[in-house]
């Protein structure tokens, strides 16, 4: 029963005017299906006195079929994504993490920005106000003690948002538009890794849609997750892959990572698999290659050495499964 | 000419007659209450784990414009608890806060945003102290005692030695001794606490709507908690979200409640958040078992020596009751000749552990039942045939003096073991799927009531007027176990008549008879019971005045339930008619029914507690799990559960079948991926999100057989059905896991990265021992 | 802030005034008194306020009352509006796929969406429909029982 504080609502019904009003406001929010925000803000995390409501902005909800690329407006729904007929055909892992994402009753709210731009999750700063205070708050927000590495400066809170590792197999760019204008970049130069702020976005700036380059030919890609229970809950580690195959030798790999860190990226030095046949041993060394690189930190209950087993085994999984 | 015969109720499917206000939304649970002038109950909670309490300043609180009242631990006329031996609990902490999370102030505010901003105002110095959040810590040397009347911050230390277990270990061919773990676990019922109180200022009197189980425990301990005499509290129990233990006793919101609304002077509205209903907790405490079992070639038990340490939290709560179940319950479902117990129930500075389904016996039952399927692997047996050679022959008393006059447990096992196809399917299904087995039982109610005052175990009354309805009333708490449908069942069956003349109503304080509440399984048995006594009595009444009227003997009356009549030729009465003249100069008929338990059946003397176990009956079930396991992630996959219970004369089955599934499945929770840990006190699931209660996603089907080996003191021979299958379920898991790969968990929940680590651990040991022996490949 | 909120619940139009900080959960409950939808969590974990809205379920404690302006707003309390139980009612009350009750308004609204969207849905379908409800009491078994049966009732 936790309780909302009071606010203002706005309700633009364009992306210029939600600037205009996220920008005439301090402390304001852009709202959109509001899952992760409004938990937030009923545990004290966030503490906007506006909220631009982005929901009646049409120019967002749409999903634009290119020549070369398709868009996708930021306040589709995730159900919209993962029954998308034209995502599952050129993008399969997308509509496939789309639908992993928490519950159905959620994908039915929750939106692409807003799996996009999610917070960073922990298990010390996802808790109540009354939490929080008891243990002296953390880095993240208020403290200044990290309580998954004291001894550090750095906070690791995880990047947890199903969809990103997925579209980073594309080379997707995201369309943001602020007080400055519109501009487009990749959707890895979105985040840094520092989970206290590992969002690139600038003061005011907002996600509009996200453009997916087709690829020439189509590709195998997949996601999968790794969570205790079946529905509901955030990654323990989430795997996105693409692999190309060509006269049986690998032509194309490509490994998108997410809840092991405080953002998503994708896996480095695969380069060294082109070329080379997919058999056991090769996606033994795949494998290997996405547990060194997935670093997990106890931010979850799940201690890390688990979520880091299960990223490389997904991941050698999705790759045998895949082609 | 006349086929009229009398209704049957029992052993069909019935469903539930509060069902339809539940699925229209009309059900009315504690927060669903309103009124305009209802004010917001709010509580302050301790931030630290353990702490003097120097002062309380709440005067900038109280002057705070919006605020009604607030109240502390000098409003609280006394302690409670729920153990009249051990009530060292306050509604509000007084001078010393023991866990992070406990009441130390409460407000009433017109609105929730006023209520928070009070308990900001409210001042509270600590004075910390020491805090220990294992078993270990606390009962360390030096360790401060949390209560000073709790030496070495032990709650209770149990022990009994019952037969020879030395010279039975010597008997054995095979002894083994394992160490299990099990996480503290909660009962994450749907409904956060609530409770809706009202307080007439003119006449100075409360009437609450508590979420509990137990209405007659919190109308009590209000009374004590506020100073008040009982007779002017009235407790209506609303339609209840669950329950499975945790509110089995008076919690601190319904204390603090009434407390508002007496200085409010009005009508107080409390609920919790899903994370205080965490805190306020009274689950299954975290427990560690040293199991020990001498076992001979053919499977029979020899002996059993075994300890148990129990993480009770900062308060007594049940916990006397929950350490002595964990040994007593060794008994009752083998014929085991000697045992040997040590238990410690120990003081933390952690929220309070309570009587979680399948109250104490659970644990113990995993270790028990884990342990000798791994012996019987040993010793080549199959673990059907070891359960085999140690069943009991009843009637029987146990070497505990615990009564079992009926006992289905070989035939449970014979059930599943057929259902589950485990003699042609074990060992053949493939690699990484396995399957498990394992036994459980639990009590029909404790045979001994905790609040001993010569009064019988359970009451009904029932009511008819003019209009020919039956008002049957009980203080009987239905908590979505079925338990007003079973006693309109059982007064239906008696009388003959359809169950739609039955109106039931539950646990008011006002109108129905004392009851001591829904806990350890007693209503069905203990309740039903009273209900056929007064179904009886009232049929008498009947009976005579058709009698009267039809001008016959009595004992010449046929009752057909709906037609009393003397005979084949007579067109008979209808029931209103025999109600009409029942009443002539006796106006509304009130019968009571009443049941009490056997002495018999009060458990032993046989070692200080030896009462905690006994019962007038106990349940049985076996259960077979079918799992497959990913080698690579560690996911287990619950395939299938076939179970079967004997629960007596199945009641009602469509219950009977709902409540072993959902006691399964609870199991499986506890047993898969439920825990509750602490950070410095602080509850690291004190949400949905964190807390796992399986989801629909990934619970499997579960096959119910109905045993019924029917007991001669049940009503019709029923037994309990709500919480003997949970404890199979956690053994049958880790032994099926243990079949499909060769590891064998010790510790629960078996969440997928512990399992890891066993696999990992296998591995590593594999390559060991193959390096050793030189067979490198 | 307030703003006027116009929306239909249960078939029924209302204008209320609104807080903007006001949940949906909290306006069904407290300002229509329609208490059917139930709060048993602290935000979106456990699925018991799943309600309606433009027939699609939705956490009612996730979304602002002041964000359904002109929606269609559907919970447990409208279901049975002539005064008989719908078949995915009977299905919870005759196949016992309610036992405390508590989840059972969210689950027939979860279940009810599924049931408009697909007449005959498999068991994998009704797992994948009620995945964001929690049950503490059935395990879930009655659960899809009840669903399948409704599912029949509504085409026979």
């Amino acid at each position: 029963m936790e309780y909302l504080p009071e606010m203002h609502l706005h309700n633009p019904a364009t992306v210029e005017e939600a600037i205009r009003l996220h920008d005439a406001a301090p402390a304001s929010r852009y709202l959109a299906g509001g899952s992760d925000l409004l938990v937030n803000i009923r545990r004290g995390i966030e503490q906007p006195d506006h909220l631009v409501y982005l929901n009646g902005i049409a120019e967002m909800h749409a999903i634009t079929d290119g020549p070369d690329q398709i868009s996708i407006g930021a306040a589709v729904t995730l159900r919209e994504l993962a029954e998308s007929v034209l995502l599952r055909e050129h993008f399969a892992a997308v509509a496939q993490a789309a639908g992993e994402v928490a519950g159905p009753s959620h994908r039915e709210y929750g939106t692409l920005g807003g799996n996009l731009c999610l917070d960073t999750r922990c298990v010390f700063y996802n808790q109540s106000e009354w939490w929080r205070a008891a243990n002296n708050y953390c880095l993240k927000y208020r403290g200044d003690t990290c309580h998954v590495a004291p001894a550090g400066k750095k906070c690791f809170a995880a990047f947890s948002g199903d969809v990103a590792p997925a579209l980073l197999l594309f080379d997707a760019e995201v369309e943001l538009a602020g007080p400055d204008g519109r501009r487009r970049i990749a959707l890895m130069d979105l985040y840094r890794n520092d989970g206290m702020d590992h969002l690139t976005l600038t003061s005011g700036e907002l996600m509009v849609a996200v453009h997916v380059p087709k690829m020439p030919s189509a590709i195998p890609t997949g996601y999968a997750k790794s969570r205790v229970r079946g529905s509901i809950d955030f990654p323990l580690a989430g795997v996105a892959v693409r692999m190309g195959l060509q006269d049986q030798l690998i032509a194309d790999l490509r490994i998108g990572l997410t809840g092991v860190s405080p953002l998503p990226f994708l896996v480095r030095g695969l380069e060294t698999f082109i070329g080379r046949r997919p058999d056991d041993a090769c996606l033994e060394e795949v494998r290997d290659v996405v547990r060194r690189q997935a670093k997990a930190m106890k931010t979850t209950l799940t201690p890390p050495h688990y979520r880091r087993r299960v990223a490389g085994a997904l991941a050698q999984k999705l790759a045998e499964s895949i082609f | 000419m006349n086929k009229i015969s009398p209704i049957q109720s029992i052993g069909i499917p019935k469903p539930l007659v509060d069902g339809p206000e539940k699925a229209t939304g009309k059900a009315m649970f504690a927060a669903d209450f309103q009124a305009t002038d209802a004010t917001v109950g709010r509580i302050l909670r301790s931030p630290v784990a353990h702490a003097n309490i120097i002062s309380i300043d709440t005067s900038q609180a109280e002057a705070l414009p919006g605020v009604l009242a607030v109240v502390t631990e000098a409003d609280c006329a006394d302690g409670y608890g729920v153990l009249p031996i051990a009530m060292n609990e306050w509604a509000l902490a007084r001078h010393r806060v023991r866990y992070r999370g406990e009441p130390v102030a409460a407000v009433a505010a017109m609105d929730v945003a006023t209520a928070q901003r009070a308990l900001d105002l409210i001042d509270v110095v600590y004075e910390e102290l020491p805090a220990y959040f294992t078993a270990d810590e606390a009962r360390a040397e030096g360790a401060l005692d949390l209560h000073d009347d709790k030496p070495g911050n032990i709650e209770r230390e149990v022990e009994f030695d019952l037969g020879d277990v030395d010279a039975g270990m010597a008997k054995a061919d095979l002894v083994r001794e394992v160490d299990f773990h099990c996480a503290e676990v909660c009962q994450a019922q749907m409904e956060p606490h609530a409770a809706f109180a009202e307080y007439d200022a003119a006449r100075e009197r409360l009437t609450i709507r508590p979420s509990t189980q137990v209405p007659f425990y919190v109308h009590k301990m209000l009374a004590r908690t506020m100073g008040m005499s009982e007779s002017h509290i009235r407790v209506i129990k609303p339609h209840i979200g669950g329950g499975f233990g945790c509110r089995t006793e008076t919690l601190q919101s319904d204390l603090i409640a009434g407390l508002l609304a007496r200085k409010a002077r009005g009508t107080v509205k409390v609920v919790l958040s899903r994370e205080e209903t965490f805190i306020t907790h009274r689950g299954r405490p975290e427990s560690h078992i040293k199991m020990k079992v001498g076992m001979t070639k053919d499977g029979t038990i020899t002996a059993v020596d075994f300890t148990a340490q129990q993480r009770g939290g900062a308060y007594s709560g049940y916990g006397i009751v929950t350490i002595l179940y964990a040994g007593s319950l060794i008994y009752g479902i083998y014929d085991i000749v000697s045992a040997r117990f040590q238990g410690y129930r120990v003081l933390t500075n952690t929220p309070p552990c309570g009587a979680f389904r399948g109250h104490g016996t659970v644990k113990t039952r995993f270790a028990f039942e884990n342990l000798i399927d791994g012996m019987a692997t040993e010793l080549g047996l199959d673990p059907f045939a070891v359960r085999r050679a140690n069943l009991l022959v009843a009637p029987t008393m146990t070497e505990n003096d615990l009564l079992v006059n009926s006992y289905g447990l070989d035939q449970c096992l014979d059930w599943v073991e057929k259902a589950s196809g485990w003699k042609q399917r074990k060992g053949k299904l493939g690699p990484n799927k396995g399957l498990g087995m394992a036994c459980s039982h639990y009590i029909s109610g404790a045979s001994k009531p905790k609040h001993w005052t010569g009064e019988p175990h359970a009451t009904i009354h029932l009511r008819v007027d003019w209009d020919a309805s039956i008002t049957l009333l009980t203080g009987a708490a239905e908590i979505g176990q079925g338990s007003s449908t079973v006693m309109a069942q059982c007064v239906a069956e008696t009388l003959g008549v359809d169950m739609g003349r039955i109106r039931v109503i539950a646990a008011d304080s006002a109108l129905t008879p004392k009851d001591n509440g829904s806990y350890s399984s007693r209503v069905t048995f203990m309740v039903g019971n009273a209900s056929i006594d007064a179904a009886q009595n009232l049929k008498a009444l009947l009976i005579e005045a058709a009698a009267r009227k039809l001008e016959i003997a009595p004992e010449d009356v046929e009752c057909l339930g709906e037609v009393y009549r003397g005979g084949q030729q007579d067109q008979g009465l209808t029931f209103e008619e025999v109600v009409m003249e029942a009443l002539k100069g006796e106006g509304t008929l009130a019968v009571k029914g009443i049941y009490d338990t056997i002495p018999e059946s009060w458990g032993g003397r046989k070692y200080r507690g030896a009462a905690i176990g006994g019962t007038m009956a106990f349940s049985y079930a076996a259960q077979v799990v079918e799992v497959t396991v990913d080698p690579d992630t560690a996911e287990i996959t619950v395939d299938k559960v076939w179970v079967a219970h004997d629960c007596g004369k199945a009641l009602n089955p469509l219950a009977v079948e709902g409540q072993v599934q959902g006691s399964v499945w609870m199991g499986l929770g506890q047993a898969m991926s439920e825990e509750t840990r602490f950070h410095d006190g602080l509850p690291l699931h004190a949400n949905m999100l964190d807390y796992r209660v399986p989801t629909i996603v990934e619970s499997p089907p579960i096959e119910v057989g109905i045993i019924e080996a029917n007991d001669p003191h049940g009503p019709f021979g029923a037994k309990e059905a709500g919480e003997g299958s949970l404890t199979g379920f956690l053994p049958a898991l880790t032994n099926a896991v243990a079949d499909a790969m060769g590891v064998r968990a010790t510790a629960l929940p078996l969440t997928p990265d512990r399992l890891l680590e066993l696999l990992e651990k296998k591995a590593r040991d594999e390559r060991v021992s193959a390096n050793a022996s030189g067979k490198v490949a | 802030m307030k703003s006027t909120l116009s929306l239909t619940v249960n078939g029924v139009t209302r204008d209320d005034v609104v807080p903007d900080n006001l949940l949906l959960v909290d306006y069904l409950r407290d300002k229509a008194g329609l208490t059917g939808t139930k709060i048993g969590c602290d935000g979106g974990e456990c699925g018991a306020c799943t309600v309606l809205i433009d027939g699609r379920p939705r956490h009612a404690c996730l979304t602002l009352a002041a964000t359904c302006q002109n929606a269609k707003v559907e919970t447990v309390d409208g279901l049975s509006r002539d005064g008989r139980l719908t078949a995915i009612q009977r299905g919870f009350h005759e196949k016992l796929g309610s036992q405390c009750g508590f989840c059972t308004p969210g689950m027939i609204m979860a279940s009810e969406a599924l049931l408009r969207r697909n007449p005959d849905p498999s068991e994998a379908d009704i797992r994948d429909a009620l995945a964001a409800n929690i049950c503490r009491c059935t395990g879930y078994v009655k659960i899809i029982e009840a669903v399948q049966f409704a599912a029949r009732e509504r085409t026979a």
